[in-house]
């Protein structure tokens, strides 16, 4: 039968193009913006007289941009590889329970990821306060002295961290899950014939058979984490935002505070070459150690 | 079929009977950022404007997130010209506004119009909306932050004097010893300070900081000559004030408030727009005796810190306004200035004159027992940099909360400051 070959590409073209238009527009367009802006003494709505490569040689002599820089790195080590392996323990424990037992104890942990940002905020703030905080009162029980937690550097990106574990580590044990019954019963069988141990049948079976999925994790984690705003943002307000600068509050600070749209444009391009590296980076790296597991 | 085009005639009839209507009839689109106490009262006075002016012109008014939110949105919407047609603004925030060319001047002829004019404000609060001698709002009152005082806790330990107000008002000393005779009496904080709040406590250390004459910005330059050790005389003494208990420690704006209103704290600085809260507390009876004050003199002379909330009108990018709607958006002003005595139940200090020096407003209580302020004010210094959610309050912040609760030296967060401010330009 002949197929009529400008006609199928023609029908192909006609599908995607509503989804290449939209992605053009609200992707391409602002990208190829950014780009230019970043080269501008651009206020945050406009364009400005082009400036060369001063809006990047600035960033370097920044101590904002480095504490930004600094800390985001900081709560990327925070966060995404222990992240990953609390989701994996608790995805374990989970993988162990049956019927609806294990749905219950599955939607109790999935259930702080459906909160919006301000209310896991509020909870956390309600928790921690200085002041009226439920934590606070346990610390008078045993004896310890109130620390103010947000209003504190030592602590202030640490609690940041924990509470975004907290928040979304639901969907990571969804992932771990899919993954943990993807493995065939048989295999667990065949392990128990031969007298494994339960932390044998786990290092030579489970983690290489779930390492895809781990990676899988671990590169949303990264991508995820390094984009860190909100909480940083809400946990901020009245207190020490400068001490508590991340990358992306960085940027919102030069754009809708300082109404600098070109350095905040070229502090955006260095995050987003930033996540491309890493992730690029990390890639290679898992796909590596996956062909030596 | 004839009865449902009989229906869909009298259905077009109507519309354009209400069309007809609207041409006669401006609405007004009004953005605001007060969702307090003195939000309620704005709303009235809303209503009360829109039923005096029924069939002629409405206001439809949305109340929108305070600080940096509101600004971000003023500044995009009138970017591509979908601005509203007046919205309140911080007079702090009006220089960077001026740059960035989002706010209409308010000309001479407008003035006419509203009927009001330069005499009818005071000398401060002008200036404020004064840019290269133009104005860009219309100031509608000033607010300051008072001391709050609990008059039970206060009489009990005789440290009222006799006509009602908290006693050594008038000197370091005598606050602290106001302070200390609390502490003594067994109240574990006397005064309760939004130490936890850097971007609040600006409006305390900028009050010390104008009491010794001090000013942040000479020219172009942050804290020049001895304005940082002015800066630092005032951290000094609130930090000094934690180290010895006297204020409380790590505390954020809410937690302030209630420590005050439950009677914990029996001293209190903070804005004029916690009024209503108390008065609110105290007509459901959930309230000791209180009362409002100027703040103590630390230093040299009154002063105190103040903003003032003005209207302004957008410059709509490519979208001029019809004169009629203009006229409206005037009118809307001129009748809110006229009508502020009731904003001051908000705790406010009406901006306009005729109102502050009516007999009805010297009798209000407490406006009136700190209505002495008014001499006494200082505003932002103006900068692009300057205003509530601005860079400097970010800077300020972040080093104020380590050294208000023992953690910086004031030495070392005034070295900070000075270099990050004048860093920012």
């Amino acid at each position: 039968m002949l197929r009529n070959k400008s006609n199928e590409a023609l029908v192909a073209l006609l599908l995607v193009a509503p989804f290449v238009a939209i992605y053009g527009l609200i992707f391409i367009y602002p990208t190829i913006k950014l780009f230019i802006v970043s080269f501008q003494d651009a206020p945050i709505i406009g364009n400005g007289p082009f400036v060369g490569f001063e809006n990047y040689t600035r960033l370097w002599g920044d101590r904002r941009f480095n504490t930004a820089f600094w800390n985001t790195a900081y709560f990327v080590a925070l966060t995404v590889i222990p992240g990953t392996l609390v989701a994996f323990a608790i995805a374990l424990g989970i993988n162990r329970l049956k019927g609806r037992l294990q749905a219950l104890v599955l939607a109790l942990f999935f259930l702080p990821y459906i909160l919006p940002v301000s209310v896991v905020y509020l909870i956390w703030d309600w928790t921690l306060n200085f002041q009226f905080g439920i934590a606070m009162h346990l610390f008078d029980l045993l004896g310890l002295e109130r620390v103010s937690i947000f209003k504190n550097t030592t602590w202030f990106m640490p609690a940041v961290a924990f509470v975004t574990i907290w928040w979304t580590c639901g969907f990571s044990i969804l992932l771990f899950l899919a993954g943990l019954r993807a493995i065939p019963a048989e295999i667990y069988e065949a392990a128990a014939l031969d007298n494994s141990s339960v932390w044998t049948t786990f290092r030579k079976l489970t983690w290489p058979l779930m390492w895809p999925i781990t990676a899988l994790v671990l590169m949303i984690q990264l991508i995820l984490q390094l984009k860190i705003f909100d909480q940083v943002y809400l946990f901020s307000i009245g207190g020490r935002p400068n001490d508590n600068l991340v990358l992306v509050y960085y940027v919102f600070q030069r754009a809708f505070q300082y109404d600098q749209g070109g350095r905040a444009g070229a502090a955006a391009v260095v995050l987003f070459l930033i996540v491309i590296i890493v992730s690029v980076l990390n890639f290679q790296l898992t796909r590596l150690s996956k062909g030596r597991g | 079929m004839r009865k449902i085009l009989g229906i869909a005639m009298g259905a077009m009839i109507a519309a354009g009977a209400v069309s007809n209507a609207a041409h006669a009839e401006e609405t007004v689109i009004w953005w605001d950022f007060l969702s307090g106490g003195d939000g309620v009262r704005m709303k009235q006075l809303i209503s009360d404007f829109n039923e005096q002016h029924a069939g002629e012109i409405t206001i439809d008014a949305t109340t929108l997130e305070w600080g940096t939110p509101f600004y971000s949105k003023v500044r995009t919407s009138a970017a591509i010209g979908e601005a509203p047609d007046m919205m309140t603004y911080h007079a702090s925030r009006i220089p960077l506004a001026v740059s960035q060319g989002i706010l209409s001047e308010i000309t001479p002829d407008d003035w006419q119009a509203m009927g009001l004019s330069q005499d009818d404000y005071a000398p401060a609060t002008w200036d404020a909306v004064t840019i290269d001698d133009k104005q860009y709002a219309v100031p509608f009152d000033t607010h300051p932050i008072v001391l709050y005082y609990n008059k039970d806790v206060l009489a009990a330990n005789d440290l009222l004097t006799e006509d009602g107000k908290p006693k050594g008002l008038d000197s370091r000393e005598g606050f602290e010893a106001t302070l200390k005779g609390l502490k003594d009496a067994g109240v574990d904080y006397p005064l309760a300070s939004t130490t936890a709040d850097g971007t609040f406590m600006f409006r305390t250390i900028y009050s010390f900081m104008a009491q010794q004459d001090g000013e942040l910005m000479t020219g172009d330059e942050f804290l020049a000559g001895d304005n940082a050790e002015k800066l630092q005389n005032s951290l000094e003494v609130l930090a000094g004030w934690t180290n010895d208990g006297l204020q409380t420690t790590y505390t954020d704006y809410p937690a302030a408030v209630a420590l005050f209103t439950s009677g914990k704290s029996p001293l209190l600085i903070n804005g004029v727009w916690e009024v209503p809260t108390m008065i609110d507390l105290k007509d459901q009876g959930k309230l000791f005796e209180w009362g409002a004050v100027e703040i103590p003199v630390i230093f040299d002379h009154p002063a105190t810190y103040a903003d003032s909330h003005t209207f302004a009108i957008p410059a709509n990018a490519g979208k001029e306004m019809t004169p009629e709607k203009h006229a409206a958006v005037l009118e809307v002003i001129s009748w809110m200035a006229k009508n502020s005595l009731f904003w001051a139940t908000a705790g406010h200090i009406p901006a306009y004159g005729p109102v502050t020096q009516s007999d009805e407003f010297k009798q209000m209580e407490p406006n009136a027992a700190y209505a002495s302020v008014t001499d006494n004010l200082v505003f932002d210094p103006k900068s692009t940099l300057a205003g509530v959610a601005g860079p400097i309050y970010d800077v300020m912040s972040t080093y104020f909360v380590p050294t208000l609760n023992g953690e910086m030296e004031p030495a070392e967060a005034v070295e900070e400051i000075k270099y990050e401010l004048n860093d920012l330009q």
